[in-house]
């Protein structure tokens, strides 16, 4: 049974007195520990997908499923609780309090939620090992590298075991090196934990982490990749990179 | 949630201080100025019937004549009211006011304006075993009065005798009606119960001794009556009174003591209601603080709260969040409110004691008032951070996916300028119609404070584009190229520049209201003043002054003319039935337009025809607050009771006159022999020939007849200087408070600017990385405040002008003064240039913080 269904989603977007089709059609099924990135130009609808996959926003059309329910038609309270247990985000910029320490910042859902965060002990040192932040948990975010600080975004956002983790752009703000960190963070997560993870890019090498590529352009969804585990990172990455060619030439 | 609290909250307040502390500053002030005012009022109405009571002592009623002028009466009435039934001690006073012979104090001008009534020496002639029965001495020194003494004796408050260096033993000379005389000083009492009248400056003296000194051979003017039961009830005491009223005649009136307190109460009353008006809108303006301060935050978090959201925080916990905060702000702000107001308080008693004339002892803060204080200052505080709240919870989650935080602009901003017009119209027109009782248009006028500056505030925003397009020009004449670059800023966000404009036009407004407030009396009263303190010399006496003095002074050479005056108090019915008090202004109408002129209120048809019948029999003149107050005009019928019994007298004219609070008759000298038989002066106002030196007459009627008849003198203009003096005193608190919220305005100027400082750090990198001097980015900014000031300074200048007429309506209504409303045009001036360089002043620290922007730091931060 898939974790996450969209089935026909549509968007429309009302611009200057025009019409926009932000999505057109959307359909794709994402299975437990899956990590499926979405790529495509500016413009394609890439963070408008997102944001409704996270019930961030509600669809003009068409139905998400995620976790056996359908997030098109909840309140915004249920969908916020819905966030709240079943989906982790990353962001491009972090986002983390500048006032706690990372292990704070990990903890925080859980606080929110009403939680003892004393019972998450053995959660947090599992997230802290797996993002690597042993030493620095109780830094504040301004002594930590970008790098650490989106770590501790990821462990933040695995803190309450989620159906799904939502990525946006999670290496647009770092550097080559620390941004194949945080891709092979997410892959372990996958890997390990049985972690479904999403992650919207721009950076096919970043892409390249995933089991599955879904391209969109004009809002819909134009090409699938499915990388044979068999098939080795260089290869995929230069799959990627020729179908983004394509897609941009066109 | 306390987790959650601790972690956000407490953690937001640590990581904001500065801010959090300037908006509790708000609060504080607010709260200070509220419960000083409260504390002070207390002690100010307490220390008034304390007073009253200690010095009555055990006397539940008192006896007192109810002929106009109060005077004395025969002694014969004293066996009557002894033997009544109830009463077990009749006690006979003679009160008199009159001064040491070698002590000759400035006149004591009762302005009538705040119940100043003090000076002299109050001197009670008294049965030595009766008073003692009556009233409880404490003798310091010396004895008590002997009933029967060998010669002249007097008691004295001790502090009263220290002063004048007066020692046990020592004969002290006093001026009576017959000349000095001389009494020996037996005692010396505590300014403590009867020592506190006349605010200490009192003695007695055997009854017999006053009865001669005095003229008032086997007369009284007060019987204080003690009961049987010394504590009755008010049932019984009330019918005690209506049988003691019975038993001695309409011709006396018996009354309870501690009433004689309540016209000084009443009086007292009218100045707290504007003072606490003034601590309303401070509260207020406080409240607007921690709005600003709030809204700031929100913008500034709003991000962090799109997270909080993404990550499943829901709407009601980020509400929760800010309320949390906003509790915390307001229960320390108005904690330390109470601490400050504790401070407050002895300041404004002091100022309160100058006012009254009359010590009011310590300041004591009842638990209810610090209780009340507290719980206003916290739901004040929450109230205005209500809407904030609502804004961060409506917050939308993919604020936090935003490459670039952007501040929302929310249908308020977008649309609230119809509900802000509406306010505005709706609050004007409540103003300009009128249609309500002047009480009621009071009460109202407090609830369109509200209207008007919400209503101000909400129209800032669809306007920002106009007010910018016009001032550019000028921001770049005056700031360079950069001066048009921050003029255009003040477009970017429009809610931050609507809450920094909004802080100064609220500073603005205040000025301006104290300013067109203070300038409405201040004008009108010079006028009054001019003609009721007129002529070049003011000569009153501590005794009775019969009126042929005023002919001997007409004769000394250089004097022009001689007006006496005489006031005295009589008792009319009100067109409703009641019998109230009122100050009769008799005078020499034919030697009063010589020296000076009635001041005739705009209702006045013909001033000489009204001269004319004012001569004339049974005509009077009436003060515009009685004839606004009471809807009477020219011809009506006036009932006052005379000397013997009630009867109309016809209005002939109407008069400004601020006296006794306006509650003030005028009428011809003949008028008053007729029908009130009262024949002496309290006051002549001497004009000088012109060409004569004032000062010199002066001398002049001084070495003559001074010391003869005891006489006064002062220069009309020192009298005058004195009487503005007072005024001036009572406005300051006023000042004080306008003062406050022109801080807490430019305190909203740093806190808004800082946060768009902040806000563009990268921006100011760039700009400085392509090549912008320091200097220029100081200019840019400060542009951007001056703009901001100049529109916060026109629109207080429109709400300040609202604000005054209420305000002036207000207090107008309460005092029962007729005023004239004016704004002075150097006020206004003022008060935009103060906008202005407030303003600028606010905008320095944020203009060096974003000159020192670090260009490679700036263009990384996020």
């Amino acid at each position: 049974m898939p974790v996450l269904e969209a089935k026909d989603l549509r968007k429309e977007y009302k611009l200057g007195g025009h019409r926009v089709n932000a999505l057109e059609g959307i359909n794709f099924q994402v299975e437990k520990g899956e990590f499926v990135a979405i790529m495509g130009p500016s413009g394609s609808g890439k963070s408008t997908l997102l944001h409704l996959l996270g019930g961030l926003d509600s669809p003009s059309s068409g139905g998400i499923t995620l976790a056996g329910q359908n997030l098109a038609r909840l309140s915004e309270h249920k969908a916020t609780l819905v966030r709240r247990h079943n989906v982790g985000f990353v962001f491009q910029f972090f986002n983390l309090l500048p006032t706690l320490s990372a292990e704070e910042n990990i903890l925080l859902p859980v606080i929110i939620d009403g939680k003892d965060p004393r019972k998450y002990k053995e959660r947090l040192a599992r997230l802290l090992e797996l993002v690597g932040l042993q030493d620095r948990r109780h830094h504040k975010p301004d002594q930590l590298s970008g790098g650490e600080q989106q770590r501790v975004a990821i462990a933040r956002a695995l803190v309450t075991e989620p159906a799904i983790l939502l990525a946006d752009e999670p290496t647009g703000n770092l550097d080559t090196k620390t941004g194949t960190a945080i891709m092979e963070l997410l892959r372990r997560s996958c890997d390990e934990l049985q972690q479904t993870v999403i992650a919207v890019t721009h950076d096919a090498r970043a892409a390249a982490y995933a089991d599955r590529v879904i391209f969109l352009r004009d809002g819909s969804i134009v090409h699938e990749r499915t990388a044979d585990s068999e098939e080795a990172f260089g290869p995929r990455l230069r799959g990627i990179l020729e179908t983004m060619e394509q897609l941009e030439a066109v | 949630m306390m987790r959650l609290t601790r972690m956000l909250t407490f953690r937001s307040i640590r990581a904001r201080f500065p801010r959090f502390a300037l908006s509790a500053f708000g609060i504080i002030l607010g709260v200070a100025g509220l419960l000083a005012i409260r504390a002070t009022n207390t002690a100010a109405l307490n220390s008034i019937v304390t007073l009253f009571e200690s010095t009555s002592g055990r006397a539940k009623l008192t006896l007192v004549t109810a002929e106009a002028d109060q005077g004395s009466f025969s002694e014969e009435i004293l066996q009557r009211v002894q033997t009544t039934p109830g009463v077990a001690l009749a006690n006979p006073l003679v009160i008199v006011r009159t001064d040491l012979a070698d002590d000759r104090p400035a006149a004591g001008l009762n302005l009538g304006l705040f119940g100043t009534d003090a000076g002299g020496l109050a001197l009670h002639g008294v049965v030595p075993s009766l008073e003692t029965q009556t009233r409880a001495y404490t003798l310091t020194a010396g004895r008590f009065l002997e009933e029967k003494p060998k010669e002249y004796e007097i008691v004295l408050v001790e502090e009263y005798a220290r002063d004048k260096e007066l020692s046990l033993g020592d004969w002290v000379e006093i001026l009576t009606p017959n000349g000095v005389r001389r009494l020996k000083l037996v005692g010396l009492i505590a300014r403590e119960g009867p020592g506190q009248t006349n605010n200490g400056s009192f003695g007695v003296m055997p009854l017999d001794t006053a009865q001669e000194l005095f003229n008032r051979a086997r007369n009284l003017d007060q019987i204080d009556i003690v009961l049987v039961n010394p504590n009755p009830d008010t049932a019984e005491l009330a019918s005690l009174r209506a049988n003691l009223q019975d038993e001695v005649g309409a011709k006396y009136s018996v009354v309870y003591p501690s009433g004689q307190g309540e016209r000084m109460t009443q009086m007292l009353q009218n100045y707290q209601i504007g003072l606490n008006f003034m601590s309303g809108i401070a509260l207020f303006v406080g409240a607007f603080l921690i709005y600003n301060a709030f809204a700031m935050t929100i913008v500034e978090r709003t991000r962090e709260f799109g997270m909080l959201r993404t990550i499943g925080m829901t709407q009601r916990q980020v509400v929760a969040q800010v309320f949390v905060e906003a509790g915390i702000l307001g229960i320390f702000g108005s904690a330390a409110g109470v601490g400050l107001g504790v401070l407050l308080a002895r300041g404004l008693t002091r100022l309160m004691e100058v006012i009254m004339n009359q010590g009011l002892g310590s300041v004591d803060f009842a638990s209810p008032d610090i209780l009340f204080s507290l719980i206003l200052g916290l739901g004040v505080t929450l109230l205005a951070a209500g809407l904030p709240a609502w804004q961060a919870g409506r917050i939308s989650p993919m604020e936090a996916l935003r490459v670039r935080g952007k501040s929302r602009e929310g249908w308020l901003i977008r649309y609230g300028w119809t509900l802000g017009a509406l306010l505005l119209i709706g609050s004007v027109v409540l103003l300009v119609i009128n249609p309500f009782p002047y009480d009621v248009q009071f009460r109202l006028g407090s609830l369109t404070v509200f209207g008007l500056f919400t209503g101000a505030t909400l129209l800032i925003p669809v306007t920002v584009g106009v007010w910018e397009r016009v001032t550019r020009p000028i921001m770049g004449w005056l700031y360079g190229a950069s001066g048009s670059l921050g003029s255009r800023n003040v477009q970017r966000s429009r809610v931050r520049t609507t809450l920094t404009v909004a802080a100064l036009m609220v500073g603005v407004a205040m000025v301006i209201m104290v300013r067109g407030m203070t300038e409405s009396f201040a004008s009108d009263l010079r006028v009054w003043m001019k003609a009721y303190l007129g002529g070049d010399i003011y000569v009153t006496s501590s005794v009775r002054m019969r009126s042929d003095i005023g002919r001997r002074i007409q004769e000394v050479e250089g004097v022009y003319a001689v007006a006496p005056i005489r006031y005295f108090d009589v008792k009319w019915q009100t067109p409703t039935g009641e019998t109230e008090s009122l100050n009769f202004m008799a005078v020499d109408v034919a030697a009063y337009t010589r020296v000076t002129n009635f001041v005739f209120s705009g209702q006045q048809v013909n001033c000489q025809f009204a001269l004319q019948r004012i001569q004339q029999e049974g005509t009077v003149f009436i003060s515009n607050v009685l004839a606004e107050k009471y809807d009477l005009g020219i011809g009506d019928a006036l009932r006052l009771r005379t000397a013997s019994g009630y009867r109309d007298f016809e209005i002939v004219g109407i008069v400004v006159d601020f006296y006794n609070q306006g509650m003030v008759v005028e009428g011809d000298w003949e008028t008053m022999r007729r029908y009130f038989h009262i024949k002496d002066a309290s006051t002549f106002l001497v004009k000088v020939q012109e060409g004569r030196s004032a000062p010199q007459v002066q001398n002049e009627i001084d070495m003559l007849y001074g010391e003869r008849y005891h006489l006064t003198l002062e220069s009309n203009e020192s009298v005058r200087g004195r009487a503005l003096n007072l005024m001036d005193q009572a406005f300051r608190m006023f000042d004080v408070m306008a003062l406050i919220s022109i801080v807490v305005g430019s305190l909203g100027v740093v806190n808004t600017l800082t946060m768009s400082v902040i806000e563009r750090t990268r921006e100011i990198g760039m700009l400085r990385a392509i090549g912008t001097t320091r200097g220029q980015i100081v200019r840019m900014v400060l542009a951007e405040a001056a703009l901001m000031g100049a529109i916060g300074g026109i629109l207080g200048l429109g709400t300040g002008v609202v604000l005054a007429r209420i305000l002036f309506i207000g207090m107008t209504t309460m005092s029962g003064y007729q005023l004239t409303f004016t704004l002075p045009p150097e006020g206004v001036a003022f008060s935009l240039v103060m906008a202005l360089v407030v303003s600028q002043i606010a905008a320095i620290p944020p203009a060096i913080r974003a000159a020192r922007t670090r260009i490679l730091e700036a263009v990384q931060y996020e």
